[in-house]
């Protein structure tokens, strides 16, 4: 895909997905039914889950994007991998601002170890490493080969992330909280549920189109500039 | 194959005897883990603190600390008159440095980490009991785990201008499970509960040991290409 | 190299052609094609081809930043080339494969030596990695050959300078590589460890071995070369057979060249 086709599809799935979180929205605060345990609060649930949803679809993309990159050296791999952990971080940073919100209003405190938090939260630590990686060095190509070792082994940690902290939080029980979880949600939770997921992907990989687009402009710019001195 | 071994087995008796020899890491991991125990011992209150409840997680801590310390440097003494890229320039696989490299750090931290629960039993006075065995199994993959990823990190924290002060932030949030899992069975073994309650952890603890020796074992070559 | 002509080339009487190309001296044993290595935005090594059969000696001189090293690290296969690849005996040095590495020596200013290990253990160590089997008769050998016999049992750590040099020394020739890759050799060589350095370069180059020399000090590098190159700013500005060479009258040749291309 040309630069200025992946401009355009980027603008298309931004578009399309600003479109689709108004409608979003609109889903979370007038139609969907309140959740009966929590009250309103719980609303923001159709946020906080998608944005999660979009991180930890971040960072498997941006492993595989890594991984091949490593194989192949091909630096639109690298510049792949580099956009969805940016786009990544965004998301699990959202993912904490409306954990906490949550859960100040839900369980009385901002901060508790609940397994998706925590590993969401892990998640953010290892997205933070892979720019402290990449921007440490003084040889660009060892940066992009260090991050991807970073973005892999961190994809690759995260399915044991996930269940300890499950196993962890089975052993220190907290005040138990209904929340709403796989069948057990009512239809037209799930439904605003899962076009949250679908909105916040188009989202993701509409900012990414757009971030992946500036970064080859940027690639293309250093070449010209380059072959120029 | 055969060879294979061979050049694993001469970078495990190099890095051995050099430890041997120069007693750098070792003595600085040693010294960090009886110190520590006397700083525990003077942070908690042991009248409203219960040892035995907090011994299990303070050892598995101390390991964490004290292998950072220790694995952190591995590459550092290797590069000081560019050794390493001696070792790299051989027909020696990559994987087989690895491999050999994450080996000698097991020795090394497996020891520190039994030296780390004598020092708790004998500061604090608790043991594992009857499951000591267990628990040295437990310390033991435990170890494994943490020196493979600590090795890999250390190769990409040494070459970037950061240095040793990156290697926490790139390894801790990875630690999480080898923590969780390892602390856990740890506290139950010594709380004399049998083994087969903690077997899950274990298993996963291993799991966990084997992917991260595996991922390292793939992933060094790229970290150490220059 | 297309580009390269400086004012001293003719009254020094470079070869035609546009490369650094030998058949002379029967079979080529170091190829390179196209190397170029950038870092960033930096470019050290800018598209630079070679080849060197048996028996050749190329010394490389050039001013510092002038990518020298960076050249003799992708020889070496120590460092990934950017594009380009390099050949020894028709093989490519691929990274995925590591046959190649035994036909590869390399003495950097660093000497590679642990410095609580023992000469012997050093070279024990090394040659383990090799493969090689004979280490009982080897090591000894080459010890002596580098005056070190009597120091076998010293820590690395425990020798001069000179003599971790000429352990040093020692050890990137242990395995017997087809190619000596040298990076400033005689860099703070005591007089003893040059002269040691010197008759084992006589050596080499007996045994027909191809060597390349990196260095900026005129008159070690012209003693034993047979190829000459000059390189600046990532290429070769000039280059030539050592018999085109006028010794007296290189340093300033050296200089028009240099200065030309900066």
């Amino acid at each position: 895909m040309s630069t200025a086709g992946m401009r355009r599809g980027g603008t298309a799935l931004v578009v399309l997905g600003l479109l689709g979180l108004i409608a979003l929205y609109w889903m979370a605060f007038f139609w969907v039914s309140t959740e009966v345990n929590q009250g309103v609060v719980q609303r923001i649930f159709y946020v906080h889950v998608p944005a999660a949803w979009t991180s930890f679809l971040a960072i498997g993309f941006a492993a595989l994007a890594s991984g091949m990159y490593l194989w192949l050296r091909d630096d639109r791999l690298d510049r792949a991998a580099l956009c969805a952990i940016e786009g990544g971080l965004v998301f699990a940073t959202l993912v904490l601002t409306t954990g906490p919100l949550w859960g100040k209003i839900a369980w009385g405190t901002y901060w508790t170890w609940e397994p998706r938090l925590t590993l969401t939260l892990l998640l953010w630590f290892i997205f933070v490493g892979y720019f402290m990686v990449r921007n440490s060095t003084e040889d660009p190509e060892k940066g992009k080969r260090f991050a991807a070792v970073v973005a892999i082994v961190g994809a690759m940690d995260i399915p044991f992330i996930h269940l300890s902290v499950i196993w962890f939080r089975s052993l220190h029980p907290e005040p138990v909280v209904a929340k709403p979880d796989g069948p057990t949600l009512p239809g037209d939770m799930l439904a605003t549920l899962l076009f949250g997921v679908l909105v916040f992907s188009l989202l993701f990989f509409g900012l990414f189109l757009f971030r992946y687009a500036v970064e080859g402009l940027r690639a293309e710019a250093d070449l010209r500039a380059r072959s120029v001195a | 194959m055969n060879t294979y071994l061979t050049q694993m087995w001469a970078i495990i008796w190099k890095d051995l005897i050099l430890e041997i020899r120069s007693r750098e890491r070792i003595a600085a991991m040693g010294a960090f883990a009886v110190l520590a125990g006397v700083l525990f011992n003077f942070s908690i209150d042991t009248t409203t603190t219960r040892p035995q409840d907090v011994a299990a997680g303070l050892i598995w801590m101390t390991l964490v600390f004290g292998g950072l310390l220790g694995v952190g440097r591995t590459f550092h003494l290797e590069s000081q008159d560019g050794a390493l890229q001696g070792v790299l320039m051989s027909p020696a696989p990559k994987d087989a440095v690895f491999l050999a490299k994450t080996a000698a750090n097991f020795a090394l931290l497996y020891a520190v980490s039994l030296l780390v629960l004598g020092v708790f039993g004998l500061f604090f006075g608790v043991g594992p009991g009857q499951n000591l065995g267990w628990v040295v199994l437990v310390l033991g993959v435990g170890s494994l785990g943490f020196v493979a990823l600590g090795t890999l990190f250390a190769a990409v924290s040494t070459g970037t201008s950061m240095g040793e002060t990156l290697l926490p932030v790139l390894v801790f949030p990875l630690l999480v499970p080898m923590v969780i899992y390892g602390a856990g069975a740890t506290t139950w073994l010594m709380n004399g509960r049998p083994f087969v309650e903690v077997e899950g952890n274990v298993r996963m603890l291993g799991a966990f040991a084997l992917a991260a020796v595996a991922a390292g074992a793939v992933l060094f070559r790229y970290v150490v290409e220059d | 190299m297309t580009d390269v002509v400086s004012p001293a080339e003719d009254t020094l009487g470079a070869e035609e052609g546009d490369r650094l190309d030998s058949n002379l001296f029967g079979s080529v044993v170091l190829e390179a094609d196209g190397l170029r290595r950038e870092y960033g935005p930096v470019i050290a090594v800018d598209g630079i081809d070679l080849s060197l059969a048996e028996g050749e000696f190329l010394t490389i001189f050039g001013p510092n930043g002038a990518g020298k090293s960076s050249l003799l690290g992708m020889l070496a296969g120590a460092m990934r080339p950017t594009a380009g690849i390099v050949r020894v005996r028709g093989q490519e040095l691929a990274f995925s494969d590591t046959g190649w590495r035994h036909r590869i020596g390399m003495l950097s200013h660093r000497g590679f030596l642990y410095g609580r290990l023992t000469a012997e253990e050093n070279l024990r160590f090394y040659g383990k990695l090799f493969g090689l089997v004979d280490l009982e008769e080897r090591i000894p050998a080459r010890l002596d050959q580098v005056g070190l016999g009597a120091r076998a049992r010293f820590q690395a750590r425990q020798l001069s300078h000179g003599m971790r040099q000429r352990l040093s020394l020692a050890r990137a020739l242990l395995h017997d590589p087809d190619v000596v890759l040298l990076d400033e050799p005689y860099t703070g060589l005591d007089p003893s460890a040059a002269g040691v350095l010197r008759g084992v370069l006589e050596e080499l180059k007996d045994g027909r071995r191809t060597v390349v020399m990196v260095t900026h000090n005129l008159r070690e590098g012209l003693e034993m070369a047979t190829r000459v190159a000059i390189q600046v700013a990532g290429r070769f500005a000039w280059h030539g057979r050592i018999e085109s060479v006028d010794r007296e009258d290189f340093e300033r040749h050296y200089h028009e060249v240099v200065e030309a291309r900066a």
